[in-house]
């Protein structure tokens, strides 16, 4: 058993031991809320991690290096930044995915560029964000957002190289 | 079947990308390397069982604790530096995906929050989120997952102060915006 389950499973307790002194709805409550999005989501989950099966498999270590590898630079980190506008769906879709293409030799800097930006710019969000904030600030929150993953992908390369 | 597609389109998405793969893994390797690709998945997928069943309750027991009404109640009345941070707090705290923390952002927006305080909230829910955390922990590990927290701490607020400080000044336009 690794680490992060160890220490996942210890504040899954906390939590419940919180909740129970809530009371006994809390507990329900959230494990129902945990059902449901299992339910609604089995497929997808399964489905994300065939894709990471198959990248896996197909191991493109080389193109993966090549565009997104520790000395990919600038370069790695924008282009990580346009693949994370594309990402679609929710973290347990799109981890599993980040996850192999990290094990395939995606750099530090550029897997942090990744996250952050299907974090705060994926384009499939926007069609959330139109309808209730309108296009103005849609508009200044996504062109301003777009230095966000930048700055984190080099921050991270200045960091930890 | 286009109801279907608007209602799975993820899915469907995601069915389109495996076949792309499974069309290069055949190219490769005939159907060998298809159903090793297959394989390959389903074991990733259940040795991370542990970890996923533990990231969904914990997602789930926090969605139950933090209520929604009392986020929005508490962020609709503080503006300024104190309204960026609370709606940073605010952010991070709240569960689920852009179809509740939109329509959450939507009412802020319509009750007067300020451009600084909505585009903090937003970011906040994005990178210091509490409930995607877990998952994050349990599939790309604890070393990106604290290097990208920490790198991404400061982001929320700063990010809030910049847009105030630059187009602050817009909000009634971008209020209007909505409205029409």
């Amino acid at each position: 058993m690794s680490t992060s389950t160890i220490i996942l499973w210890i504040i899954t307790l906390i939590l419940l031991i919180f909740s129970w002194k809530k009371g006994a709805d809390s507990i329900k409550r959230g494990t129902q809320l945990a059902w449901s999005t299992t339910k609604k989501n089995g497929l997808l989950i399964i489905l994300a991690f065939i894709i990471a099966g198959f990248v896996n498999i197909l191991s493109p270590k080389d193109l993966v290096t090549a565009w997104i590898g520790p000395d990919s630079g600038w370069r790695g980190i924008i282009a990580a930044e346009f693949f994370g506008t594309l990402l679609p769906g929710g973290p347990y879709v799109v981890f599993p995915i980040i996850a192999v293409l990290v094990q395939a030799g995606a750099g530090l800097g550029p897997a942090i560029s990744l996250i952050t930006s299907w974090s705060t710019q994926s384009l499939l969000t926007i069609s959330f964000e139109l309808p209730f904030m309108g296009w103005r600030f849609t508009a200044i929150r996504w062109t301003i957002g777009l230095l966000v993953p930048l700055l984190a992908g080099f921050t991270a390369v200045l960091l930890w190289g | 079947m286009r109801s279907f597609l608007k209602k799975n389109w993820i899915s469907s998405l995601l069915l389109v990308v495996i076949l792309i793969l499974a069309l290069i893994a055949y190219s490769r390797g005939g159907w060998h390397l298809i159903y090793e690709g297959i394989k390959n998945g389903i074991t990733i997928f259940v040795t991370e069982i542990p970890l996923l069943v533990a990231a969904f309750l914990t997602a789930g027991l926090i969605q139950s604790l933090v209520k929604k009404e009392f986020i929005t109640r508490w962020l609709g009345q503080e503006a300024g530096i104190k309204g960026i941070l609370l709606a940073c707090l605010g952010g991070g705290l709240i569960p689920g995906g852009p179809y509740v923390y939109y329509p959450i952002a939507g009412a802020l927006l319509s009750s007067g929050a300020g451009l600084g305080v909505l585009v903090a909230f937003i970011t906040a829910k994005n990178l210091w989120s509490v409930s995607r955390l877990p998952y994050e922990f349990a599939l790309l590990g604890s070393s990106i997952t604290i290097r990208r927290y920490l790198i991404t701490f400061l982001i929320p607020p700063l990010l809030g102060i910049l847009v105030e400080w630059l187009f602050g000044g817009y909000i009634q336009k971008i209020r209007e915006n909505v409205k029409e």
